[in-house]
Order: C-alpha cells, then structure tokens, then sequence
C-alpha cells in the first residue's frame, strides 16, 4: 500500500514539477520514489500489519506484494532505460506524470479487492496508456496506435461495467469475498444474467490481457506506440492485468469454474494457434513480440486454470510474469537501442554481433527465454504451466501449447541466427551507454538465475 | 419491483440502449459518432446500475455510477485530443483512413 | 562453522568471474594472485571443516543452500552434504588445487592468454567442488557436466593447434558416451525411489528388486568408465595430454578422473547389494589396469607414460572397489592425488627444462642439471611402484589385500599390473636422467631448473608423497587405520577381512620382492645395458607390435564405430533427412507459413472489423455457453 501512495505522490509531484521548476531533478526523484516503494513493499512484506484498505476495497497481501515488487522492479529498469527518451520529447513532464499514473493503476490492480477498484485500477492503467501509445504526436501510425487502443479499450470496459452491473444486480455487492459467499450460499438460484456479467467481465479481462479473439488491438497498437511505451506494455501492463484477472477469478469467481473454464480452454487455444502461425510472418520486430506476447498470455491464462491449488498457481504466474517480463524487457530494450538509427524492421537486426555484441547477447538470452530454452527462465515458466494443467481432462491443451511453443521457437530462433550469421547492411558498431547497458546486463542476469534457480521465486512463502 | 416497474423493464432497456452503442462502434465511420456510441454503452451501464442499487437499497451502485461517468470523461477528453492529432497529421476523421497498421 | 562449507565452491567461482569478466584488463600477476588466494581460502575452510568434522558428534552435516526444483512431484533443494568422504575430497581438490595453481604461476607464466587459463582452472574446481558436495545425485551431475566441460575447455586450451582440439573433442564426446549412462542411472533411481538425495535413497536401497538394483549400480558404472577412463572408454585420456601440464596434473590425474570412484564409493549401497555389478567393476577395472600397463611399457612420451600409468591405477582403484575395499580405494585415490600430481608436475619441470620437448628418447642424464625436479619425481616414482614406507605401497597394499580375499587369480593379475607398473615407471626415470644427454646441444644450454613457484609445489607434494601412508596404516601392524575408520559412516555393508596375519605379511612381502626385482630387471636393461627405445616400429619384435599400437584401440574404434555410424549418418542424410525429412520438414513449415498468411488477413487495420469480431465472438460465446 505504501508503494500505491509513493507512486502517486511522484505522479503529483511530476505533475507540478513545471510548475516550480524542479524537473531537472525529476528523473533521480522518480528513481528514488521507486526504490523507496520498492523497500517498502519489502518491509510491509515481513511485518503484515494492515493488510486491507478502504473498508476492504484494496488488500495488499503476500501474493499482490509480490506482483506489485515484480512490477516496481520492472518499471525501475524501465525508466533507468528510458531516461533520454524523457530528455528528448516535449512536454517530458506530462510522460513522466502519466507513466506514474499508469504504475498507480497497475499498482491498485495487483491489490484489488473490489470491483470498484478494479474498475478504476483498470482505468487508471489504461488512459495513460492511451495517450502514451499516441505520444509521437507527428506520427499518424503513433496516434493511430493510440486511438485504436482507445476505441477499442473503451469498448472493453463498456462490456467490463455491464459485467460488473449485472453480478453487482445478481449479488448486491461489489466485494470480492462477499459476492463469493452469496454465490457459495445461493449456487444453483442465481439469476441468468449473473452468468452473462461473469462472462462479460472475463471478455473485458481477456481483452485487457490481450487474447485471441480480443487480441485484434494489440499487433496494432505495439507496432505502431513508441519502443518504450511497447515495452511498458508488454511488461507492467501485462503483469497488473493478470494479477487482477487472477484475483478475480479465484478469489471471487472460483466457485463458478465450470462456466469458465472450458471457455478459457477455448480462449488458450485460440490464441496458441493465432498468435503463432502469425508471428511466423511478421517482419516488423515489435509486431512479431506482440504475437508473441498473446502465446505468452495464453501460456500464463492456462495457470488460472490449473487445479494443483492456489499457492502453486500464484507461484507460478509471479515466476512466469518475471520470466516473461525480463526478457520481454530485455528485448524491447534492444529493439530501441537499434532502431534509434535504424528501423523496425526485423531485418535491422542481421549480423549484429558484429556491431554490438552485448546487444547480441542480450537478445539472444531474452529469445531463449521467451522461447523456452533451458538455463533461461524461460524454460520452468512454461514447464511449471504444463505440469500445472489437469492431465487428465485438458491433455489436449498441453499437446496443443508444446506444438505451438516449438512453432514459437522457429521464429525467436530465426531471428538468433540471423543476429550472428545474416549479412547487416552496414557494420557501423552501436554505442550503447553505462545506463543502458546496466539494465541489459541486469535483465540477463537475472533471466539467467531465475533459469537456473527457479526455486527463488516458487518457494516464495506466499500464505 | 421499483416504483411499481419490473426490474426486468430496466434490464430489458438497458441492454439495448447498450447493444445499440456497439452496434453504433461497428457500423459508423465518423470517428466523433463512435465516441458518442461508446457514451451511450457507458450511460445504459449507468442506468442499470442506478436501478439495481435502488432495487437491492444499497447507495454503493450509485457511488459507482460517478466513477463510471469520471473515467467516462477522462476517457472523452484524451480521445478527443487524440482526434486533434490525426486531424492534425491527416485531415480526416475517417475511421476507415485510419489503417495503417495491419496484418 | 560447518554451515561455512557453502563458501569453499564460492570462492573458486568467484575467481572465475573475475578472471573471466576482467582478466584481460589485469596483469598476470593480479588474476593469478586471485585464482590462487581464492584456492587458498577455499583449502583454509575445507581444512576447518575437515577438523572439526573430526571431533564432530554427527558425521553428515546437510546444508541446505536453497530450493533449487521444485514442481509437484519433483523437489530438488540445492543442498551441500558435507560428510568424511566428502571432506576427504575437499581437501585433496582444494590442497592440491592450490599447489598446482602456485606451480602454474610460473608454468604459464610465457602464455598469453594467462587470465584464460586460471579463470578455467577455477571453474574447474568450482564444479568438481560441486560434484563432490552436492547432496543429490542432479547436482552430482551438474558437477560432472561441468568438470567435463572445463577438461573440454583445458585441454584445447592452445586452440589453435588442430590436434590439441582433436583431442579436446575426443575427450568431450567419449565422456558424453559414459555421461548417457549415468544419466539413464539417475533417471531410473529416480522412478524407483522418487527421489535424487542420497538420504532418501540409500536407507530405502532395499526396497527396489534385485535386477533394478543390477541395472542401477551398472549404469552408474558405465557413467564411471567415461569419466575416469576404464575400458571401453579410456582412449580419450592419454589425449587429453594435449592440455598444459599443470591441467594433466589436477584434472587428469589427481581430481576429475577420480570423481568416477567418489560416486561408486557415495553409491557403495548399490554395489554391496549385486555381486555381478561388483563383479563387473572388478573385472573392468582389472583389465583397463592390466592393457594401459602394457601400453605403458612401449611408450616414449613422458606425459603419456604417466597418462597411461593414470589409467592403470584407476584401474587398479575400480579393481579395489569391485572387490568391495571401498575405503582402501578412497585411500589409494588420495595417496594416488599426491603421488601422481607430483610426478606430472616434475615432468612438467623436465619439459620446462627441455623447452618443450616430451620425448624421453631425447632425454637423458638430466639428473644433475634439474636435481629438485629430479629427487622430487624419484620419490613419486618409488611411491607408485609401492616400496615400503612411501605412501602408495600402503595404499595399493590394501587393495591388494582385499582383492586376494575377493579371488586368488584377479589378485595374481593384479601382481602383474603392479610388476609392469614398476617396470615401465622405472625405465621413465632411467632414459630421463641417466646415461648421456641425448637432445641437441642447443637444448643442453637451456636446461635449467625451474623457479621456486614451481619447485616448491614439487617439494610439498613430495613430502605428501612420502608420509601419505600415515593416512591408513595396515591395521594388521597393530596400528590404526584412519581412512577405514573415517569413512565408516558412508560404508553401508562392512565386511570384515578374514585373512590371518600371517598371509597379510606373505602378500606384503611379495609385494616388495616382486617389485623390487622388476626395479633392477629395469636398472639392468636401461642403465646397465644403456638400451634406448628403437625410433623406428619395423625394429619391434612381433609381439611388442600390437601394444606399441595400444593394442589397436582406436583403429578398432575407427572401424566398428566411427566408419558405420559415418555410413549410416551418410545415408541418413541422402535418403532420410533429403528426401523424407527435408520434406515433411519444408511441407510443415510451409504449410504454417500459408495458415499465417491468411490468419493475418483477418487483421486488416480497421477499428471496425476488429470490434465486428470482438462483438461476433461475444455472441458465439453467450450462444455457447446458454444453449449448449
């Protein structure tokens, strides 16, 4: 919770920092705020005092402190990256204003206890998102990008409150515990229109999370946002939506299952057999991670589904919301890193090893990883999912998710070959700055002893 | 039962003041009209939500209902200045001009 | 302070990152000092443990570091096990790891690519540290993996020699061969007892059937050959001493071929339980003893004479461990790390001396010209070929003994191996130091004795060499013996020796007069006679022909294995892999592709489409779910 009101205080104060003429110093404030809320989250971790806030509206518990911890790491090494393309722009200020604000709503998703605050951390989240995903002003694909996202996450959220209307009609309540309750006493009497709020509200979610079929925004909306803003979203966005789709789903709505998870079945398979056979022919690099980026979601969808109990699926979905985080991360930043001189393209990438070989390195690590390849995090993020699946009823899926993971692999890897055998165009070397190269080497790193020490992660004393 | 109307009245009204918001998104072209559309699916939330709070006497659908109609603005505001740009960089508000990124 | 055991593999790991990450920025002198004081730490803690392991109530400390896998039914916690045979092994790893590391500070010291070399070396040692400290069998392999990787990496450290890479591949591939079967080993103690750590398995060895137990214990025997060279895997060592002296010495003599008899002796459970395993061990470890003593006889390269005197002994240990002397093979081991890192290390110093050259036809009367390396390598040569009171008589004697009680003829085999060991031990040091120098004359200024960096490990390991037999006196002499009684705890089935004293002394005795009989047949033939070694094959008589070829090993090799498995491969390649999988290969490829390429139609760009598809999909779900 502390970390919540940190980071709208540094929202606020970023806010005003034009104003009074502090934003010279802005950027070592945010780091600053971001690593206080980051030991704060540790703290509150060992002493769990006050745990529920706001008449229960907001909980920050284990599991949320530990996806909220997972979402400040990341957004401090997205904004230690970041950091001249919040020198270059105009109105600096207002972006980094609106990154706060989005980390805000992600925070308040992570602790969601309500569907008052899941309706606002979803909306806190996603209206800065809006505008950050248009942010090249000058740039009709930019702002494309952004009014797609709008249009279309509006529309979402339209189905998310018509959702939340109707289970609020079915079960007077809005509280998470208490609409489980009044399901458990009434199972069996509820009225239909209950059923078709939980399914709205799971569209709206499968939307927000980006899988087949509501993934149509998202190859769009990466391709066409700024490299950063992409990578903002693959990772925090992400991350937050899925710690409040879990908290949903098994906190309110897991006594309901059976209506949802054939239909989340079907969602994974859709979006396995989408999202690959797509990829396969992509030329633009951002465009072929948002295919990506959809497997990966179906990959983390299928742990909501797992029955081996909950603190293995939570443990589960942090370790692979961190695997897939970091190397996605990792990724982005290398796409930005070659493509401030450069293009988009996936053929920018040829011979790299001959102009930058940390930037090499990195990649290929952050490619394993998302393909799945021991040593990486990659590889136990998705082994933990199929040892999670019920084998018995959805043997199917994980036949399904292994064939569409050695697709996937076809296409990380095409482009690890290239990186070290194709002929680039130009052997100019990239210079890449201390920074920058801090955040890569930390990715690797940790993508690497997460890979090799997964049980860091999964023996996380969550309850 | 409220005032002597079946809830189901409202349920009924609603959903389709709702359908036709998202029939609006899909068929119109005028990027202005799609906003208004999506307003619409937004206040038949609105209206159903106001109705199911007054069924069950509880004040909290209501308290909802202002954060609906906040984010419903926040949501207006930044798709308008969003329309500025593209009118800005490409002197229509066509949806249909808007699709250049694709496949 | 047992809990500080975790450090002992940090430290070399350390060295290794920083040599590695910044090595070619420092001096050689820096990365050397690091790699060595990271050695020395790691020797001061393990020696701290191994004292107080000594008084210590509880002989088996578990350190449980972190949960490494966990994942409904497998749990693999990363746990050290530090117990008396591992700090036994600690100890020899770490003591000798640090001298070689001393002695390759002024062996490498003309070599460029100096911080490459110790930052290998400390690798090296991190994972052999594992290997032995790990309290499961997954981190056993982790060590093993990684041990073979480093001998990989080391012995084509000088890379840009082809053969040395030859050898360097050789090596990795054969160990590859072994590491399937202990792997399949690990697999199949896996399904039987549901667990990798060694306290869940070896207490409930029993449960498991007599034939799982067989198939267990030779499996992991087939994981041994590769890593410590025993028929039918031994080939790849006496290449591997393509690498610098200082690794022969560590990896290939003293440390990593040995981790074959540490995981048979941690298995020992296995061994107890099924007389044909042992009996296999036996056999194998006899026959590799006896081959790579005959090969030795008819060798010229000083490397290679000890390469394949390292093989025999490891022979001669597997031996010891079939007939079920599982402490005396640990004793023969260590007194076997001293004595044989001594002798490569002063051959180093000989070839230091020559400039390079290996050929012992070459040499000659270098005695008075290199007298440390010369006094030092005859007390490691007298020490091998088991003279009373150096240590590897006591050690070798143990054996001896307990292979006579396990059967009469493996016992009189093993008479002969341990004959030609003093033999062709004994004709090395005759043609290197005796007679007249046989180099060219611009050799003969050059020799000079090595610096103290690498005299004083020489002189170190030398004293080890001798007094390494108070390790585990002959308990029939009335003494104790403290390697038997230290490693009491990790042998599961004892079986007491029935022989009576008086045959114990008999057997010592014709130990010793056999072996010093060879000793002057040696002196009689190379000193007296002066003979040196024909330089050309048609002057060998018929019989020495075949073992002046080891036998045809690797021709044998060549053409029952490396020839099918090249035709085959060939005609995979042209009927299979072209025709049938290229096709199915492309077809499913292509096939993807044109499935991707439709799909991405549907993504036409248009907001409207795309919500025209959200809001179909809604309606299919709420008809799916409502009607169905």
């Amino acid at each position: 919770m502390n970390g919540l009101i940190i980071i709208c205080g540094l929202g606020l104060l970023a806010m005003i920092s034009e104003i009074f003429k502090f934003r010279s110093v802005l950027f070592p404030l945010v780091l600053t705020g971001l690593l206080a809320a980051l030991a704060l989250n540790v703290w509150e971790w060992n002493n769990p005092m006050h745990i529920s806030y706001f008449e229960n509206m907001i909980g920050f518990d284990r599991s949320a402190l530990a996806f909220s911890t997972v979402i400040l790491a990341i957004a401090l090494l997205w904004f230690v990256l970041a950091q001249d393309y919040f020198k270059s722009g105009q109105h600096l200020v207002d972006h980094y204003a609106l990154v706060l604000f989005a980390l805000a709503g992600a925070l308040m998703l992570t602790g969601c206890k309500n569907m008052t605050t899941l309706f606002l951390g979803i909306e806190t989240l996603s209206i800065p998102m809006y505008v950050l995903a248009a942010s090249k002003k000058n740039d009709l694909k930019s702002n494309e990008a952004g009014f797609k996202y709008l249009i279309m996450g509006s529309f979402a959220s339209g189905f998310l409150l018509f959702g939340i209307a109707l289970v609020y009609g079915a079960t007077a309540s809005f509280d998470f515990e208490e609409i489980k309750a009044y399901i458990a006493v009434f199972q069996g009497e509820l009225p239909g229109f209950f059923y078709v709020g939980v399914i709205f509200i799971l569209i709206a979610m499968a939307f927000k999370i980006a899988v087949a079929p509501f993934h149509f925004w998202a190859p769009d909306v990466y391709e066409g946002s700024p490299v950063l803003i992409t990578g903002l979203m693959s990772t925090v966005v992400k991350t937050a939506a899925f710690a409040a789709f879990m908290r949903l789903f098994m906190m309110c709505f897991s006594n309901v299952s059976e209506l949802w998870v054939t239909l989340l079945a079907v969602i994974v398979a859709l979006s396995l057999a989408v999202s690959n056979f797509t990829a396969v022919m992509q030329t633009n690099t951002k465009r072929m991670l948002a295919y990506s980026s959809i497997s990966h979601a179906a990959f983390m969808l299928m742990i909501i589904m797992s029955d081996k109990g909950e603190t293995a699926s939570v443990n589960s979905l942090i370790y692979y919301s961190l695997a897939y985080s970091l190397a996605s991360l990792s990724a982005f930043a290398v796409i930005y890193l070659v493509s401030k001189n450069g293009s988009e393209d996936i053929t920018e990438l040829n011979g790299l090893h001959k102009r930058n070989r940390l930037l090499t390195i990195t990649l290929t690590i952050a490619l394993l990883s998302l393909a799945g390849i021991p040593v990486t995090a990659g590889f136990f993020a998705k082994y933990f999912v199929l040892s999670q699946i019920p084998s018995d009823t959805l043997l199917w899926l994980t036949i399904l998710a292994i064939i569409s993971s050695t697709i996937a692999a076809f296409y990380y890897l095409k482009i690890v070959g290239s990186m070290f055998f194709a002929d680039s165009y130009t052997k100019e070397p990239i210079v890449v700055q201390k920074s920058h190269a801090f955040v890569l080497i930390v990715c690797v790193v940790l993508l690497l002893l997460f890979g090799m020490v997964p049980g860091l992660i999964t023996e996380l004393a969550l309850y | 039962m409220i005032n002597g109307v079946s809830i189901d009245f409202y349920l009924v009204l609603s959903a389709v003041l709702f359908t036709i918001g998202a029939v609006g998104v899909f068929v119109r072209r005028n990027t202005i009209i799609l906003f208004m559309c999506i307003e619409l699916m937004l206040s038949a939330v609105s209206l159903l939500m106001i109705a199911f709070s007054t069924l069950h006497n509880d004040t909290s659908g209501q308290v909802f209902v202002f954060f609906t109609m906040a984010v419903a603005a926040a949501e207006v505001a930044v798709g308008l200045a969003i329309l500025s740009m593209i009118y800005r960089n490409s002197k229509s508000i066509d949806s249909d001009t808007l699709s250049n990124l694709k496949n | 302070m047992m809990k500080l055991a975790a450090l002992v593999p940090l430290f070399p790991l350390v060295g290794f990152i920083l040599n590695g990450l910044f090595g070619k920025k420092m001096s050689k002198g820096l990365s050397g000092t690091i790699a060595s004081v990271a050695m020395l730490l790691s020797f001061g803690i393990s020696l701290a443990v191994f004292l107080e392991l000594q008084t210590a109530e509880n002989k088996a400390t578990v350190i449980n570091l972190f949960s490494w896998i966990s994942s409904d039914t497998l749990q693999v916690p990363f746990e050290f096990l530090i117990d008396p045979l591992s700090s036994v092994f600690l100890l020899i790893i770490t003591g000798i790891g640090f001298l070689i590391h001393i002695y390759s500070l002024g062996y490498m010291k003309h070599d460029d690519a100096f911080a490459r070399f110790f930052a290998y070396l400390n690798l090296f040692v991190f994972f052999m540290l594992l290997l032995v400290m790990g309290n499961n069998y997954l981190i056993l392999f982790m060590g093993w993996e990684g041990v073979g990787l480093c001998s990989y990496l080391l012995i084509g450290f000088w890379f840009k020699n082809n053969a040395y890479n030859d050898a360097a591949k050789k090596a990795f591939i054969i160990n590859r061969i072994g590491d399937l079967g202990f792997l399949l080993g690990i697999f199949l103690i896996f399904t039987t007892y549901g667990s990798t750590t060694f306290g869940d398995i070896f207490p409930n060895a029993g449960m498991a059937s007599p034939a799982v137990v067989t198939t267990i214990a030779l499996l992991l025997f087939f994981g041994a050959t590769g890593k410590s060279a025993q028929i039918p895997l031994f080939t790849w060592l006496p290449d591997a001493m393509a690498g610098p002296t200082p690794v022969s010495a560590l990896i290939h003599a003293a440390t990593m071929v040995t981790a074959g008899v540490y995981m048979i002796v941690r298995s020992n459970i296995f061994y107890s339980m099924s007389e044909t395993a042992s009996a296999v061990v036996a056999i194998v470890g006899l026959a590799t003893a006896l081959i790579a003593a005959l090969i030795g006889l008819f060798q010229n390269d000083i490397k290679k004479i000890l390469a394949y005197s390292t093989v025999s002994q490891l022979g001669l240990m597997f031996l010891g461990l079939g007939a079920g002397a599982f402490s005396s093979s640990v004793f023969h081991v260590t007194t076997h790390a001293f004595f044989k890192a001594l002798l490569f290390l002063a051959a180093g110093s000989v070839i230091h001396a020559m400039g390079g050259e290996q050929d012992i036809r070459k040499m000659g009367g270098l005695k008075g010209k290199i007298k440390i390396t010369f006094i030092t390598m005859l007390i490691g040569t007298i020490a091998i070929s088991g003279i009373p009171p150096l240590s590897g008589f006591f050690s070798k004697d143990e054996i001896m003994a307990h292979v006579f009680e396990y059967n009469g003829l493996l016992w009189f085999f093993a008479m002969i191996v341990s004959a030609l060991t003093a033999f062709y031990m004994f004709r090395l040091i005759f043609l290197t130091f005796y007679g007249k120098f046989r180099g060219t004359s611009e050799q003969e200024h050059h020799l000079h004795e090595s610096p103290p960096t690498m005299t004083i490990p020489l002189v170190v390991l030398a004293a080890l060499a001798i007094f390494g037999g108070l390790l585990g006196l002959p308990e029939f002499w009335g003494m104790s013996n403290w390697m038997a009684e230290n490693l009491d705890t990790i042998i599961m089935h004892h079986h007491e020796t029935r022989l009576s004293h008086q045959t114990e002394w008999i057997l010592m005795g014709l130990a010793v007069v056999s072996a010093l009989i060879i000793i002057l047949i040696a002196y009689n033939v190379y000193r007296k006679k002066g003979l040196v070694p024909v330089e050309k094959e048609q002057q060998l008589k018929d019989w020495q022909r075949p073992i002046f070829h080891k036998f045809y090993v690797d021709e044998i090799y060549d053409f029952l294995v490396r020839r099918p498995v090249d035709f085959l491969s060939e005609s995979f390649y042209k009927v299979l892999d072209l025709q049938v999988v290229s096709l199915l290969v492309d077809g499913i490829g292509n096939s993807v592709k044109t499935f991707g390429s439709y799909i991405r139609l549907i993504q036409n760009g248009n907001v409207s489409t795309y919500i025209v598809g959200m809001v179909m999909s809604i309606i299919c779900i709420l008809l799916f779910i409502f009607l169905i």
